[in-house]
């Protein structure tokens, strides 16, 4: 109780999507940009029968996290539709029909004066190149850099605790070089003193390939995290990098954490200008025939990714699976299959569920035990029961996290976790 | 275009592996049962019969007595579901029902814990009272405010300790021989309310400290043995059954408490706290009862906070209150106030001890001071030197 966060250890799954590398998938016939960027609307600035290049600006996003987003591919606008988004919802989409021809827009070339750049030259180009975490929030990432208070340490959160997904892993080993200039970037974009790079300790193969350019980077480090679910939390990582906890946001402590593979786009953002296009995704799960990683333009259809994958595993019946977006403990299900890859996508997981009988809650507290935010979660479904909005906001219901490990913990199979995320909308309508 | 399934995150889930889940809980915590039958079957059936006190039949009695707590307990719960639910009227939906509602271990609780001789039919007003009053009313399974076998028990102390002292009381026939004249037909905690603090009156008519921790002292079936409840604690706290801390700090505060409360009395010596901890039912209840999941709180805070509170109102019950059995009537009382105690602790939890929960640490730590404070000294006897001379609590208190 008085102790650090810790978590608990987690089987990882993650062997079945590490057997084959990362493939690069660069030719759908369609992509669809989702106009919804983080939670903020976009605003369409191309129409149906409009030619674009890859790297076009199609849409921008106004007011608070303003920032533009590109075409992936080269071709023509063949309208806006609805399409399914990773968040469970129909979104509207623009719809660009591939010319496989791979025109670049003129602005993405090589960048000359990469040593001079200042910090705001830096946060101009997160911005206009619609820079977001690719960890699963999809925070704007450029907000983290206006803060105004000094930022000793820039982490990469390179720890990838769900189950399952090899996205950032296998990313990292094709690109460590570019992870480790968009880190150098990073701590010059922030004017921090050091960077650390933090992996989950059986990872060795991200220690040695990283290793070979530590000396070219005189104040950046590898720390290693052990095997247990959230190590991933940022809350988490910061404790055990520094040592210091906060309540609100990292820079209140000095320290900026981003994703890997954020960083690893960033590195192309900064030296050619690329904008964010493309993202690294798991396709994997005991549903899908040959596991695997592929880099991918944003918009690109899930089912092509899955045909790639040789389909569904034999056998497999969708009425007893779930189609997961997202990681297992945090992600959503998606009735049908048609999904799009967007910004914050870092997996699909096809999943056959086991069917059960299952008793009450027998109250054995171990969802109390496990929780790295000291809450209780049984209180709090108690509360959501009653109704009772004091209760909710005393037993400090917004500080959850949604790991999903009381859950997943619990012996009878009490969907706890999502009483809780009750107990936080109640709250949020609450407020207003 | 396939449709899949709908579902709620997370997607990976304990209790979907076959070894996890509340079903193997319940079967460690039998397994965790075991060896205190055997022992039970030990100390009143095969040792009687080769001290050559009973026949054959005697010997099986006991686990004859254990199974029959068993049945009735499951018995019970079939009758209340086959009139209230509808849909539990044929066979198997009806064991479905009572799987789903671990209905065998109220009554090996509550048998485990009376005496040898009690009436079968008394055994069976005991989980009458335990599994439908106690349980099935309360909405069954996860919803019972005290825990059945231990309100079953209560109700037989309360109102049928006169039949159950007539046709055998907790004498086994060995014990009858060798220690009913010494005793007076006492068992120890009947002496301990009555006597004075001495080693020579509480301990030495039934053997030696030994002799309680090997549990051959009479008492109820199951619960005389530390040794063996100490071979299942360490079992359920190794399948994280039970939270391994609960019965430590409970056990460790009654030792305490029970310490100053000899000291006061005149003696010392170390002895007496440990006597206290190696009688009645003490490692029973500690292993088997407070630290049972539905009836005590659930974040692991209520949990130490329930485990302090019980031992003070356990040393209370036993040195200045006229029942015999402290460790029963505690648990009873706590029970009570276990959702009251899981709300508090919860939101002092939630806050990390900062600001908003003060008011709720005060209160909690007020109650435990004042009531542990109370039963030091009404246990200890210094009521006289201490509170007497302060005029306006004279004589209230």
């Amino acid at each position: 109780m008085f102790q650090k966060t810790s978590g608990i250890h987690i089987d990882g799954r993650k062997a079945m999507s590490k057997k084959l590398t990362m493939e690069e998938y660069f030719n759908p016939e369609y992509v669809y940009i989702h106009l919804i960027k983080n939670i903020g609307p976009l605003k369409a600035t191309v129409a149906a029968g409009d030619e674009v290049k890859i790297g076009q600006v199609v849409a921008v996003r106004e007011g608070f996290g303003e920032m533009n987003v590109s075409s992936s591919v080269s071709g023509t606008v063949t309208g806006i539709k609805k399409v399914w988004h990773s968040s469970g919802r129909m979104v509207e989409a623009i719809e660009i029909k591939n010319d496989f021809q791979n025109t670049m827009d003129p602005h993405i070339k090589p960048n000359k004066n990469i040593d001079s750049l200042t910090r705001e030259e830096y946060i101009e180009k997160m911005k206009l190149a619609g820079l977001t975490g690719l960890g699963g929030a999809g925070f704007p990432t450029y907000i983290k850099y206006i803060t105004h208070l000094p930022i000793d340490t820039v982490i990469i959160n390179a720890v990838e605790c769900e189950p399952y997904l090899t996205c950032d892993f296998s990313f990292i080993l094709e690109y460590p070089e570019k992870l480790m200039k968009g880190l150098h970037h990073f701590i010059k974009a922030a004017n921090a003193k050091r960077g650390v790079i933090v992996y989950k300790n059986y990872n060795k193969e991200i220690k040695e390939s990283l290793q070979k350019y530590l000396h070219k980077y005189p104040n950046i480090s590898l720390f290693e995290v052990e095997d247990v679910y959230p190590a991933g939390w940022e809350k988490y990582i910061i404790e055990r990098v520094t040592g210091k906890t906060y309540t609100g946001l990292p820079s209140e402590v000095g320290v900026i954490v981003n994703n890997s593979s954020t960083a690893i786009v960033f590195a192309d953002i900064v030296e050619h200008n690329i904008p964010l296009i493309s993202r690294p995704i798991t396709i994997t799960g005991e549903g899908v025939k040959k596991p695997r990683n592929f880099f991918v333009p944003i918009g690109t259809k899930v089912s092509e990714l899955v045909e790639k994958c040789e389909g569904y595993a034999d056998g497999l019946l969708p009425t007893k699976a779930n189609y997961i977006a997202g990681g297992p403990m945090t992600g959503r299900a998606i009735l049908i299959d048609d999904l799009i890859v967007n910004d914050t996508l870092g997996a699909v997981i096809v999943k056959p569920f086991v069917e059960k009988l299952h008793p009450e809650c027998l109250g054995c507290g171990k969802c109390a035990d496990v929780c790295p935010a000291y809450l209780t979660p049984t209180e709090i479904k108690k509360a959501v029961e009653s109704n009772d909005l004091n209760l909710i906001k005393a037993l400090n219901a917004n500080s959850c996290v949604q790991c999903g490990l009381c859950s997943y913990v619990c012996p009878s199979h009490v969907e706890i976790t999502d009483a809780v995320v009750k107990a936080k909308d109640m709250l949020r309508k609450g407020a207003k | 275009m396939a449709r899949f399934a709908n579902g709620k995150a997370p997607y990976l889930r304990m209790a979907d592996q076959d070894n996890k889940g509340t079903g193997i809980i319940m079967r460690d915590f039998l397994i965790g049962l075991m060896p205190v039958i055997l022992f039970a079957w030990y100390k009143n059936g095969i040792a009687v019969f080769m001290d050559g006190n009973t026949t054959f039949f005697g010997m099986l009695y006991p686990l004859f007595f254990i199974l029959a707590g068993a049945v009735s307990s499951m018995l019970m719960e079939a009758v209340f579901f086959f009139f209230t639910d509808p849909e539990a009227r044929t066979l198997p939906s009806l064991m479905k029902k009572l799987s789903l509602s671990y209905a065998i271990i109220p009554g090996l609780i509550l048998a485990l814990m009376l005496p040898m001789y009690t009436p079968i039919w008394v055994l069976m007003f005991g989980t009458f009272i335990g599994n439908i009053v106690g349980k099935m009313i309360f909405g069954g399974f996860g919803h019972n405010i005290w825990n059945p076998a231990l309100l079953g028990y209560a109700v037989i102390k309360f109102t049928f300790m006169g039949l159950i002292n007539a046709s055998g009381g907790y004498f086994n026939p060995s014990e009858m021989i060798a220690l009913y004249d010494a005793t007076a037909g006492s068992t120890p905690l009947v002496v301990l309310s009555s006597s004075p603090f001495s080693y020579d009156s509480i301990v030495a008519p039934f053997g030696n400290l030994w002799t309680f921790f090997v549990g051959m002292t009479p008492g109820g079936m199951g619960e005389t043995s530390v040794m063996v409840m100490l071979v299942s604690y360490l079992w359920l706290s190794f399948r994280k059954v039970i939270k391994w801390t609960t019965p430590l700090i409970y056990v460790g505060a009654v030792f305490g408490l029970s310490w100053i409360v000899g000291a006061l009395n005149g003696d010392a010596g170390l002895w007496f706290p440990v006597y206290s901890i190696l009688s009645g039912g003490l490692m029973y209840g500690a292993v088997f009862m407070i630290t049972e999941p539905v009836t005590t709180p659930k974040n692991p805070l209520g949990k130490i906070y329930f485990a302090l509170m019980l031992a003070v109102l356990t040393v209370l019950f036993r040195f200045v209150g006229s029942l015999p059995e402290g460790v029963g009537t505690s648990i009873i009382v706590m029970n009570i106030f276990a959702l009251p105690i899981d709300k508090y602790t919860a939101i002092i939890r939630a806050n990390r001890w900062r600001k908003p929960a003060w008011f709720k640490i005060a209160t909690l730590a007020v109650i435990l001071i004042a009531i542990g404070l109370y039963a030091v000294i009404k246990a200890g006897n210094v009521y006289t030197d201490i509170i007497l001379p302060i005029l306006p609590f004279g004589g209230v208190m």
